[in-house]
């Protein structure tokens, strides 16, 4: 039981965040308040959310997706529009988000199996058209006042208490949200056929096919799960921010991408677990967290993160090269 | 015919131009086990895709059960009971036995949700039938080539099988796989299945085939019982000629070594390996896979070199820490995979055949001299004989026995003293394989000293004055094929 | 070739006045040169089967490297510097870029990890250090020399442009006539085969992505010349660009395949349709999403080239079978 812990990429992982946050509450004690760590989940939650999407790209295999984040760009817009025009709570905008999201994914997912190309030039071409409409009906304008359900979705706390220099703190919906799509990510993967033929496509495709899986909807499914998470991402952000800026997400996928590859998926495809993708976000969340409190310049955080990944990739190689050095060829008898 | 599970009359197939299936009529009988033997080009995989639903025949009639299939598509072969397992095995190496076994009838069923009580029983119960007994949440990429084979056989079991399609099962097992393979075939016979071995291992064919059909230029030229073939006759209507194998025999100075190995080790891999090659000689190695004969060639070969011992040419002792070493030392060695080790599919013959001596074409001003580039390829397309129309075309487009030509011919080019052979005619034809030991013996004769690592006996014996037989790391015996048969040395390698 | 010409066409149906003019042409021969070098750069490392992420971070990290040693050597009169400061400057720049390439050659050739982990990984990190040591500035004035290089000409043809040129022959030669560029195609087809085959493949990939970096360096210099100026994440739009140039000149993201001349001829047609585009007086997000849709074009397009050219394939098999 021990040794399988020990193979796995999410012990280590797990082991460098419980470092992480030793040596940050040494420095500032006040990391571990849960004002602090309610803070950094809230504002993570987004790219945690996207993380899962991101997660079933990556075992299906093949290059990864980086339209996503026009995705939930555009989504953000709409949504606050349509709200602003039309009216209606906060589930009825979660709904949209989600529709929204999962047809423009679904566009990707279509175009990826029946071209037969990598996912990243198709993700690219959609990114550029996502992104490029956008701003060609919205002229790049901000939308400054959201809808009051929004905003108050956004402000809504759980255990709310009085911090000591006034003002409340708790902890907010959003890392809920952020939980409920990991277990619902988990649960897919882990309990319904969809998901293990997502493993079976990443793991062979021409067998999968062979055995008789479907694969173009299995494709279009992970794409559009993908947009529908995008969607709902864009919601819990701009609750958070409570403000629409046209080109405040896109840049992220690669923080995005690195934190589920950090996690264990492999860029093969095949390999993956929501437990990793979970840590590795959380990784990113702690770091970005730690300089802030060390009050160490912003400009920093792109180190820190490139030394991070470089150094985790790093030592994922070596173990595997190591691995296959050490592996028994032929088992010597006297 | 009520006898007869399936029927196959009069089926035509052509491609482009090519006849691939030329009137065949082919039976195969309820619980049999029926081989199928052709060269490459006879026809075989094109009939058992037509037998499997994956191509339609262009004429011709397709009986299951006595009944007529007409399109007999995929899904339709697979629900009559109809199974092919593929070389590549189609299983999913990061899921677990369990998953893969149980994946096709999970399809089938059509669950949403997965009930993982249901994948360990389907994958037991399937397991069961041919008494295997295996860890069921081991992912499939960690197990080794033979129980990966039972996963998928497994898997088979889980549909209403009636006749399993085994296409080249042996190529990589172990002896102790063959057996348990074959123990397998014959429990599946007595579960009431038809297995359809295809298969160019004859000696695995006769040992257990009931009846034997050889396909030849996309017809069949017979369906005889064992017992009425021999191995002549079987390969002579394989071919249709005959085949006369001369013996190899060494004649030079056996007192002057090119090559001396002491006591050769690395851990893992080999132990404690010691013998000598003069010039001239063929020395064969053999041992079935897992007895350490590649990992020994690959250490001389520079790709994985040993922790210790010695490697001497011509009496001084070398260090052979790289191909680049290897090279430098005489050594050349062409692999045991010709598909990813020894060609490069996509590029041009030429390119192929040119690539271990770029160095040397290289002029005054740093470049390559195209034309003398070009001149070396032309040069061993004639030597080797390779049948290709002009050096540009891509290495794919060779058949199996020119691309081994044109890896044979990439490092006669190096000009080396010592050539390592392993495995060099597997998957070839049998005309073709024996032009390819000829060019081996002229090789010899030249003075290089060859290195023939194969678990074909009749390979051996024919064609090498020595043999030192490996098993588990170690050698375990050394045979001079003077006088020898191939069975007396098939004895000494199963004893050893 | 003809949809060169088609495009060529088209553009200058579309704008008459200004396209087809020879201030069009020299303008395009301008700004052509930083998305060819770049693209360039990025074939020679997909040519090896990987890709290089990082080329556009180790473009702005050479720009910034070589201002900080024009400012040290010149300190106030960096502006002013003669030719052979600048020189020397650059030469500190361009051994910054080649030491980034040995960095993530040794990575993906020795440590054995994929190239688009490791250049990912490098890729954050410069742009983490760029930003770091502008703190976001943009960092200018640049002696007349540097400027020259951009924006020079000579004998009325962009200084640019003619080194475009110049580089081009040189890794033609590079690539079909040297030992390492004959053993990069087999690399990049069969790392295996050709490590069979007595090639040193760490070697090749080292070099490799030390020479694709040295293209980054490049378009920096050029880059510098032009904008006069430098800045953290300059160009990073560029980075798809120079991936859809690849794709679209027939680089083979598996490595093996892909030749110079194929590369220029999709160039010069992204070249055109961007200028074309630009001056119809789009709105530039409409260019954007256009972009998009252009790319799916292509992206169909070879879909169906490859299957004609795998029936192709199929037919030589036969062909060289038959007795």
């Amino acid at each position: 039981m021990l040794k399988k812990l020990l193979r796995q990429n999410e012990t280590y992982l797990g082991v460098l965040i419980v470092c992480l946050c030793i040596a940050i509450s040494i420095a500032n004690p006040s990391f571990l308040s849960f004002e602090n760590i309610a803070g950094f989940l809230k504002s993570y939650s987004m790219v945690g959310i996207m993380a899962v999407g991101t997660l079933f790209v990556l075992i299906l295999g093949g290059t990864p997706d980086v339209s996503f984040t026009a995705i939930a760009q555009v989504v953000e817009y709409a949504v606050v529009v349509m709200t602003i025009a039309w009216g209606g709570g906060i589930f009825l905008a979660l709904l949209a988000a989600a529709l929204i999201g999962a047809l423009m994914g679904l566009a990707n997912g279509y175009i990826i199996h029946y071209f037969r190309v990598p996912t990243i030039i198709v993700t690219i071409a959609t990114f550029n058209i996502y992104f490029g409409l956008l701003y060609v009906i919205t002229r790049g304008k901000l939308i400054n006042n959201i809808p009051q359900q929004l905003k108050d979705f956004g402000n809504f706390l759980i255990l709310p208490t009085q911090s000591k220099i006034g003002g409340t703190y708790g902890l907010s919906l959003h890392p809920i949200i952020w939980l409920g799509s990991l277990l619902l990510g988990w649960f897919i993967l882990r309990k319904t056929f969809l998901g293990r033929s997502v493993f079976a496509m990443g793991g062979n495709e021409t067998a999968a096919e062979r055995v008789g899986i479907r694969t173009r909807r299995v494709r279009v499914f992970v794409f559009a799960f993908v947009g529908f998470l995008a969607g709902i991402a864009a919601v819990v952000h701009v609750s958070i921010v409570q403000s629409v800026v046209p080109n405040i997400i896109v840049g992220k996928e690669l923080e995005v991408i690195a934190a589920v590859v950090i996690g264990g998926a492999s860029v093969f495809g095949g390999k993956g677990s929501v437990t990793g993708t979970f840590l590795g976000v959380v990784l990113f969340a702690i770091l970005n967290n730690g300089l802030t409190l060390l009050s160490i310049s912003s400009y920093w955080y792109d180190v820190a993160i490139g030394v991070v990944i470089t150094a985790a990739i790093t030592i994922s190689a070596y173990q595997q090269l190591r691995q296959s050095r050490r592996r028994v060829n032929v088992r010597i008898e006297a | 015919m009520q006898d007869e599970f399936l029927q196959l009359k009069e089926v035509r197939k052509s491609y482009v131009g090519v006849y691939a299936l030329k009137g065949v009529d082919f039976g195969i009988r309820h619980a049999e086990i029926h081989c199928l033997v052709g060269e490459n080009g006879s026809g075989k995989s094109t009939l058992i895709k037509i037998i499997s639903g994956v191509l339609q025949p262009d004429s011709g009639e397709i009986h299951i059960e006595g009944r007529k299939m007409d399109h007999m598509a995929a899904a339709a072969s697979l629900a009559r009971g109809i199974h092919v397992i593929y070389q590549d095995l189609s299983l999913f190496p990061n899921l677990t036995v369990a998953e893969n076994i149980a994946i096709s009838e999970l399809q089938e069923r059509g669950n949403v949700f997965i009930d993982w009580d249901l994948i360990h029983r389907i994958a037991r119960s399937a397991m069961d039938r041919i008494k295997v007994d295996m860890d069921l949440d081991i992912p499939v990429g960690e197990l080794p080539v033979g129980r990966q084979q039972l996963v998928a056989i497994s898997r088979a079991l889980t549909t209403d099988l009636k006749l399993l399609i085994l296409d080249e099962p042996t190529a990589s097992l172990t002896a102790h796989d063959i057996d348990h393979l074959l123990k397998v075939v014959q429990d599946l016979q007595s579960n009431g299945i038809a297995v359809l071995f295809v298969s160019h291992k004859l000696n695995e064919v006769f040992e257990v085939a009931e009846r034997i059909t050889v396909l030849r230029d996309g017809e069949n030229v017979g369906t005889l019982p064992r017992q009425e073939l021999t191995n002549d006759r079987l390969i002579s209507l394989m071919t249709g000629r005959t085949l006369n194998e001369t013996r190899f025999r060494f004649s030079a100075d056996r007192t002057k070594f090119l090559l001396e190995v002491r006591a050769l080790s690395k851990k893992n891999n080999f132990e404690d390996i010691s013998f000598t090659l003069s010039p001239g000689e063929i020395v064969g190695i053999t041992g079935v896979i897992g007895s350490g004969r590649t990992e020994l060639a690959m250490a001389l070969f520079g790709i994985d070199p040993a922790d210790g011992g010695e490697i001497l040419i011509d009496g001084s002792p070398v260090r052979i820490a790289s191909v680049q070493d290897a090279v430098h030392a005489g050594i050349a060695y062409v692999p045991e995979n010709r598909l990813t080790q020894g060609v490069i599919m996509k590029q041009p013959v030429g390119d192929n055949l040119v690539a271990a001596i770029l160095q040397k074409l290289v002029d005054r001003f740093g470049l390559i001299n195209s034309k003398r580039r070009r001149e070396q390829a032309e040069r061993w397309i004639k030597a080797l004989d390779i049948k290709v129309g002009d050096q540009d075309v891509a290495v794919q487009t060779l058949s199996g026995g020119n691309q081994q030509r044109v890896v044979i011919a990439k490092w006669l080019a190096a000009g080396p003293r010592i050539l390592i052979l392993d495995g060099p005619t597997v998957g070839i034809d049998i005309m073709a394989k024996s032009a390819i030991h000829g060019i081996i013996r002229e090789l010899a004769a030249e003075g290089l000293g060859v290195l023939l690592i194969s678990d074909e006996i009749s390979e051996v014996v024919n064609n090498c004055n020595r043999i030192l037989i490996m098993r588990t790391g170690k050698i375990r015996a050394e045979v001079g094929t003077d006088g020898a048969s191939s069975e007396e040395v098939q004895k000494l390698v199963e004893r050893s | 070739m003809f949809i060169l010409i088609g495009i060529v066409v088209l553009m200058s149906v579309l704008n008459p006045q200004r396209f087809p003019t020879l201030g069009n042409m020299i303008s395009m021969s301008y700004q052509l040169p930083i998305i060819a070098f770049l693209s360039i750069g990025m074939m020679v490392s997909m040519l090896g089967g990987g890709i290089n992420l990082a080329i556009i971070s180790t473009t702005n990290f050479t720009g910034i490297v070589t201002v900080l040693l024009l400012r040290a050597i010149a300190g106030e009169g960096a502006a002013e510097a003669n030719a052979a400061t600048a020189l020397l400057a650059m030469a500190g720049g361009l051994a910054a870029a080649l030491l980034i390439g040995a960095l993530m050659g040794w990575l993906i050739a020795y440590v054995e990890v994929p190239a688009i982990l490791a250049t990912l990984g490098v890729m954050t990190l410069l742009d983490g250090v760029n930003v770091v040591i502008t703190k976001g500035y943009t960092l200018s004035g640049f002696p007349v020399f540097l400027l020259a290089i951009g924006n020079g000409t000579v004998l009325g043809v962009p200084i640019p442009f003619l080194l475009l040129i110049g580089v081009c022959l040189v890794l033609g030669l590079l690539l079909s006539r040297t030992v390492f560029g004959v053993s990069l195609y087999l690399m990049g087809s069969n790392p295996i085969a050709a490590k069979f085959s007595n090639i040193n493949v760490r070697s090749i990939l080292v070099r490799e992505y030390i020479l694709s970096s040295s293209f980054a360096a490049i378009t920096s210099f050029v880059m510098m010349g032009q904008l006069n100026s430098v800045k953290a994440n300059y160009a990073e739009s560029y980075l798809l660009v120079a991936v859809l140039a690849c794709f679209l000149g027939g680089v083979d993201p598996f490595g093996g395949a892909g030749k110079l001349s194929g590369m220029i001829l999709s160039i010069v047609i992204l070249q055109l349709i961007s200028t074309g585009v630009n001056l119809l007086r789009m709105d530039p997000f409409f260019i954007q999403a256009m972009w998009g849709f252009i790319i799916i074009l292509v992206v169909g397009a070879n879909f169906s080239r490859t299957r004609l050219r795998e029936r192709k394939r199929l037919r030589e098999i036969r062909a060289a079978r038959s007795p």
